[in-house]
């Protein structure tokens, strides 16, 4: 018994030099979402009203739409782009891997709007693409890649393929490569090693990536301000339209209260069967 | 002459300047139990691997029922394999890890489930078809190992050190079970050991690798009583060198004279390979061949310790060596250190390295 109750004493004053974090956590972040949700259902009157009329609005239902298409769309093209180069990075020589890993790190690293710009001029009418595209011969009218939703899945997609490949990179390498050879003189080839040896074994890095990624993209604000269009808006741009432009908070905290339900259903979710962030 | 069923032909291994596996050869009959034995580093681990085809011997061919199996990758080749490591896929429980190389072959399900029952049977873990890797103890998990390569048949079995992360008393009932196996089966065995009990007790023969290459092939009791070079009366069982001063050599037996003047006739010899490390001409007797004489090799005794079933004894040679005794307790009795006594063997149970 003594040595059990000693246990949580120890905890207890552990917990001492986290004390100003908390602190601030409650301050800045339990109070205001606690507040936000009193908003989404007391404005105007105390009801439900506010969440009933962002499924029925088919403006704002579109909205929800568009964000999870989106963020859907980015994932999955993500963990598709992302998986060869996980498994490259952890099969090619380690000094080779750190270049490549600091390539990917420098482009995280980069002005964020510089990139979202720079994507701009690539996808524009008269922009790289379109404009070699068309000397090619290989379409005659410029395709409209920027002001929609297009534009925002392709520079979202390479926004987010850092945190898929980082987490990715990790896991893969925690396999054993014997694991691997067992494999392949078991008579797996390249292809059957991959599905039921390394995706079963990678399932969690790809689901830490994966629904990071998911949920960046459900709140991401920049990118699709930039690369998309006022008539295919996203969540972010919608709470900061109803908040800033309509000063609707009811509404808008009803909307951001939807997007903070989602990311912590996924979270559990993805502890439920992967056991959390590794 | 018509091929082995298995053949390694002047294999060859170099990594820059250093050769991992020097030109060698071995032909392998259907069946057979061979071992590589050697230290770490000595090439036996890369020629194992050049069998799996995880790398890509410089030179050389290996084939199997006459044809070469170089150009086919890994997993076409159908060979088993159990690792040193524990490879069971963590993912699947006991039976899905048997049934793996079936399923991959794309066979029936009725026919992976006997085949699994079958082979768990056989390396008796029946009872542990649905636990999960992480919940098998080493032993356990080397044995569902050994099960999976089996499972689709192989003509060849690799084993590479595969006991080695057990301790002494599994490891030995393993040894048992993989005889047991090797008999029922009757599949060929290539197994990579550097532990020279291990080899005596498992395998028909031996080939002893040294520094890339291989210094003598042979069944446990040839490389005992006839070892072909210095590493290998060295590395099979245990042995004293004694260094010599004269040396004369006529046809197969030689004649010593060793420093302090004692002479010794009728010894067989045997001439080192090219490169084989030291060059001066030793004598190499097992410490259980020596005897106490009443003249001989005058010795001084430095230490006496009790075994049980035997006792060991230390000696110091008149020029300084030291070399020691295996014997009953009754026939060392009498010694005690610092006392002086004569040692003799039997000539033709000594070796003259030349």
């Amino acid at each position: 018994m003594a040595a059990n109750a000693s246990v949580p004493r120890r905890q207890r004053r552990g917990f001492g030099p986290a004390v100003p974090a908390l602190v601030l956590l409650a301050l800045f972040f339990v109070i205001p979402v606690v507040s936000l949700l009193l908003r989404s259902i007391l404005e105007p009157e105390f009801g439900l009203q506010n969440y009933a009329e962002l499924f029925a609005t088919s403006t704002y239902a579109r909205v929800l739409y568009n964000t999870f298409l989106v963020a859907f769309v980015v994932t999955a093209v993500s963990l598709l782009l992302g998986y060869p180069v996980a498994w490259l990075l952890a099969i090619m020589p380690q000094r080779y891997a750190n270049l490549v890993l600091a390539i990917i790190l420098v482009s995280m690293w980069t002005n964020l709007l510089a990139r979202t710009y720079a994507w701009m001029v690539l996808l524009q009418r008269t922009g790289l693409i379109n404009t070699t595209l068309m000397k090619l011969g290989l379409i005659s009218e410029p395709l409209a890649l920027v002001k929609n939703l297009t534009g925002v899945t392709i520079g979202m997609t390479y926004i987010m393929l850092p945190f898929i490949i980082l987490p990715l990179y990790a896991s893969i390498r925690a396999i054993d490569p014997t694991t691997l050879q067992a494999a392949a003189l078991c008579g797996a080839g390249r292809w059957q090693a991959f599905r039921r040896v390394l995706l079963p074994l990678s399932a969690p890095g790809a689901a830490a990536g994966g629904l990071m990624v998911f949920v960046m993209s459900l709140g991401y604000f920049v990118t699709p301000a930039l690369l998309g269009s006022a008539s295919q808006m996203m969540l972010a741009e919608m709470i900061a339209q109803l908040v800033q432009s309509l000063l609707n908070w009811g509404l808008g905290s009803a909307a951001a209260f939807i997007l903070l339900t989602v990311t912590l259903a996924l979270y559990a979710v993805q502890i439920r069967f992967f056991g959390g962030m590794r | 002459m018509t091929p082995a069923f298995l053949s390694i032909r002047d294999l060859r291994q170099t990594y820059g300047s250093f050769v991992a596996v020097d030109d060698v050869s071995l032909e392998i009959p259907e069946g057979e139990f061979l071992t590589f034995l050697g230290p770490s580093g000595s090439g036996k681990s890369t020629t194992l691997y050049a069998l799996a085809g995880f790398n890509e011997p410089t030179s050389g061919d290996i084939l199997l029922k006459g044809a070469s199996i170089l150009a086919t990758p890994s997993h076409k080749r159908n060979i088993g394999m159990v690792f040193q490591r524990y490879t069971l896929f963590p993912h699947l429980n006991v039976r899905e890890n048997v049934a793996f190389p079936l399923r991959v072959r794309g066979q029936a399900e009725r026919e992976i489930a006997a085949r699994v029952d079958q082979m768990l049977a056989l390396v008796q873990l029946d009872a542990f078809a649905d636990r999960m890797p992480g919940n098998l103890s080493g032993g356990q998990q080397q044995r569902v190992a050994l099960a999976r390569a089996l499972a689709y048949d192989p003509p060849v079995l690799l084993m590479d050190e595969p006991l080695s992360a057990l301790d002494k008393k599994l490891r030995e009932e393993i040894q048992i079970e993989i005889r047991r196996i090797h008999r029922e089966t009757g599949v060929t065995i290539l197994y990579v050991t550097h532990d020279q009990e291990e080899a005596l007790r498992l395998s028909d023969r031996i080939a002893v690798f040294n520094r890339g290459r291989i210094e003598q092939v042979g069944s446990g009791r040839d490389l005992y009583h006839n070892p072909a070079t210095r590493f290998v009366a060295g590395f099979i069982g245990d042995s004293n060198f004694l260094d010599t001063a004269e040396v004369a050599v006529s046809g197969d037996r030689g004649r010593v004279v060793f420093p302090d003047g004692t002479a010794m006739g009728d010894l067989p010899v045997h001439r080192s390979a090219p490169g084989g490390g030291a060059t001066a001409a030793q004598v190499m007797v097992r410490p259980q061949s020596l005897r106490l004489a009443a003249a001989g090799l005058p010795v001084r005794v430095l230490d006496v310790t009790f075994l049980g079933d035997t006792s060991t004894v230390q000696f110091r040679t008149g020029w300084g060596q030291e070399i020691w005794m295996r014997a009953g307790a009754e026939e060392i009795a009498g010694l005690s250190p610092d006392a002086t006594a004569h040692l003799g063997w039997t000539a033709g149970e000594s070796h003259l390295f030349v």
